[in-house]
């Protein structure tokens, strides 16, 4: 069995579909194994930099508390695969500049005082105009990362796959939101 | 030659049914139940129902793309991107790459290319039309009139409507006749509010939606194998518990019980080939879409429910003596008249209050409110009118993005229900005019030789100044319930194709000078062709016109087994 066939194999068995996209970049991973080149992290978009800056900011939006933060449920990874598959160019540039910024403000050798409060001011300048912004981008990727993610759905909500029923009802305190699963 | 006439009588079936979606599945059924050998033949690849709905069971995390469409994907899906396709649902959508057309005028063209076609895909939204949508074109001297009137599809609304099983609520309203109901799908608070208000203020009826969906099975649904709604609102999925109507879930399987059904997949028909006398339909000319093989199958009637532009094509390519420009093109018909519905126009708002108020599941349904301009004594500066569907909910998570705040607050403020939004999306019926109309591209091909479909068609005068009473009239509404931040829109991309209820083309009437097929949808000159997709229409109405077709194609099949038996056809 090749590389290709036992990630296929792999892929079945968690249920997958392969989409043209993933098959793309199995692909890709199979010329990078095969040439030798190193591979840091599979089918990356971004430099180490800006992997740790993303990674960073991502944390600091969906922090760890008494539930699972960011970090924990790979929301980095997933804002990898976003970015390479789904972003069209102008957004991936946007994405990169606000990287770029940030690194130049030398972010991650701050505290995470300084970083909140770099980043309370990258969200004031963002929400001046109505433009799509680096931050909504990095906002809209990790509540997607994270709330979608299985422990990230099951530490924040109510998951209802099968509901069975429609009716309105008076919230009862404390509620936690409904999820069932139908985005996709 | 024995070994010939040997082969054709293998190839040989009471009836030929071209397509497996919604209205083919409904002739497959009605002409099996009334003792018919019959062959269905879908140009697309085979799914099966409940096995073969691969994401129906998924979680969201097990989406690579957590839902959304990849750029790979959505340039292959080019023409269902705007609505559709999502991860979960892409596999049900054709890929448009692979089976290019020419859009002379922009022209969404959204096709399924497999068993049970649209009928996996559709709204469900569920209307019967009113009288005055079948008179209209003559009061108004548009078009032409339509051959039947409303009273004679009452009995065959009725019989569709009891197999189908329609979730709705009776309402004795003149312009949206009602249905034989399985109970309701209920309101949200803020719904409740606004039909309150919209009645006093306004004096106009806001209804719960009329879906296709069993809400309470009865025995003959059941004995299907389908059961109650589960309301996950995945059903652009395909839906496992077969509780929304599909060619999958009810017609193919109830012509299946007869044993005298018979499905192949991968049959594009070319064309129809006609007898020696030239006057009468013998058979079908089919390609295989993988091995290009060539066959052909014979039979006494054939069915075209190949959708408004497949079954009008396949009338365009079968060109023989008798019909130089296409079968029944007598009328020079074809193709004209192309029709949908026009949408992407309306109104949202916020919802302040009703922070008490929420609801259990996921509704596969919304609000309707029923035309009313044009309509009693209101009279406007356009034709016709229009309807929307809507809703009210409360926001999720992804209001996040665009709300100030992260850290430990805003997570835990983003695990619970938003505020409430609200939005009213118009549908507009959309007049027949003979320059909008597609034709078969005399160079280009598709990669079996068959000639590429070219789109000239988009909206007029009418459309568009009924495109801004939809704005109004919705802002109108939403103030009336003293919601805030009224926004009306009207999105300036919104073109044909989009509505995905493609129609006309070869319209039925009393002339065959004027008209393709006569009022039991045969073909005019060729009596043994029936067609009973969306291509027959004469007008468009503004209400989803599934049950229309379904109801259309119950009565054609009904008629075409009594000639049969008459020795007519």
């Amino acid at each position: 069995m090749n590389r290709r066939e036992a990630v296929t194999q792999v892929a079945w068995m968690v249920g997958g579909i392969l989409s043209a996209p993933t098959l793309q970049a199995m692909n890709r991973w199979e010329q990078i194994a095969t040439s030798g080149t190193p591979l840091n992290r599979m089918g990356s978009f971004l430099n180490e930099t800006q992997h740790a800056i993303m990674a960073r900011v991502s944390d600091l939006i969906i922090p760890h508390t008494d539930t699972p933060g960011a970090l924990d449920v790979g929301v980095p990874d997933f804002i990898e695969v976003m970015l390479r598959d789904c972003y069209k160019k102008s957004a991936q540039d946007l994405f990169l500049e606000g990287l770029g910024n940030l690194d130049r403000k030398g972010f991650l050798t701050l505290s995470p005082d300084q970083q909140t409060a770099t980043l309370k001011q990258v969200e004031a300048d963002a929400l001046k105009n109505s433009n799509v912004s680096f931050w909504q981008l990095i906002k809209e990727q990790t509540l997607l990362g994270y709330f979608t993610s299985e422990a990230g759905i099951k530490a924040s909500f109510d998951y209802q796959p099968i509901p069975g029923r429609f009716e309105a009802i008076k919230i009862k305190p404390g509620q936690k939101d409904f999820m069932y699963g139908n985005q996709a | 030659m024995n070994l010939n006439i040997k082969a054709e009588k293998a190839q040989t079936y009471d009836a030929i049914v071209v397509g497996s979606g919604m209205t083919g599945g409904w002739a497959a059924k009605e002409l099996t139940e009334k003792g018919l050998n019959v062959l269905v033949l879908e140009r697309g690849y085979e799914i099966k129902h409940v096995e073969d709905y691969k994401t129906a069971f998924k979680d969201p995390w097990e989406f690579e793309h957590r839902g959304k469409i990849s750029n790979v994907a959505a340039e292959e899906h080019y023409a269902s991107m705007y609505f559709s396709a999502k991860e979960g649902s892409q596999y049900l959508y054709t890929n448009d790459k692979e089976n290019p057309y020419i859009q002379k005028r922009p022209f969404n063209w959204i096709r399924a290319y497999h068993t049970g076609g649209k009928s996996l895909l559709w709204g469900k939204h569920t209307y019967r039309w009113n009288r005055e949508d079948f008179m209209a074109n003559a009061k108004q001297g548009l078009g032409i009139d339509w051959p039947i009137r409303y009273e004679e599809l009452v009995p065959w609304y009725k019989y569709v409507e009891k197999f189908v099983g329609i979730s709705g609520q009776a309402e004795g309203l003149a312009v949206l006749p009602d249905s034989t109901f399985l109970p309701p799908m209920a309101m949200t608070a803020p719904e409740i509010h606004l039909k309150k208000s919209v009645a006093q203020k306004l004096n106009r009826p806001i209804i719960m939606g009329r879906v296709a969906h069993l809400t309470k099975p009865q025995p003959w649904h059941s004995a299907l194998g389908r059961a109650t709604c589960q309301f996950r609102n995945r059903c652009s999925r395909g839906c496992p518990f077969g509780a929304y109507f599909s060619s999958l879930a009810a017609t193919l399987p109830a012509a299946r019980q007869t044993t005298r059904l018979t499905v192949i997949h991968n049959a594009i028909v070319k064309e129809i080939l006609l007898d020696d006398k030239g006057q009468k339909a013998k058979g079908v000319r089919v390609i295989d879409q993988n091995t290009m093989e060539v066959r052909e199958f014979y039979a006494k009637i054939i069915f075209l429910n190949a959708g408004t532009i497949g079954s009008t094509s396949i009338l365009m390519n079968s060109k023989s003596a008798r019909f130089p420009n296409g079968l029944g093109n007598d009328s020079d018909q074809l193709g004209r008249n192309l029709m949908d519905h026009h949408l992407s126009v309306g109104a949202r708002a916020d919802i302040e209050g009703f922070e008490d108020d929420y609801y259990f599941g996921a509704r596969p349904g919304s609000l309707y409110i029923p035309r009313f301009r044009n309509w009693g004594n209101d009279k406007r500066d356009y034709l016709r009118g229009f309807g929307y569907q809507g809703g009210a909910s409360r926001t999720d998570y992804s209001r996040g993005a665009t709300e100030p705040g992260f850290g430990a607050d805003f997570k835990k403020k983003m695990a619970q229900p938003g505020p409430w939004k609200i939005n009213l999306s118009g549908f507009g019926e959309v007049l027949p005019n003979p320059n909008n109309r597609f034709t078969l591209s005399e160079d280009q091909k598709d990669k079996w030789g068959l000639p590429q479909v070219v789109f000239d068609a988009d909206f007029g005068e009418n459309e568009l100044a009924m495109r801004k009473d939809i704005m109004n009239d919705g802002a109108e509404m939403l103030e009336a319930a003293g919601f805030k931040n009224v926004v009306a829109y009207d999105n300036p991309v919104a073109h044909m194709g989009l509505g995905i209820h493609e129609m006309g083309t070869a319209r039925m009437g009393k002339d065959p000078k004027t008209s393709v097929l006569n009022k039991f949808n045969q073909v005019h000159a060729c009596k043994n062709v029936f067609v009973t997709d969306g291509s027959f229409m004469v007008s468009s109405s503004n209400v989803n016109p599934s049950l229309t077709y379904m109801a259309l194609t119950a009565r054609a099949a009904n008629y075409a087994v009594e000639q049969l038996k008459a020795h007519n056809l």
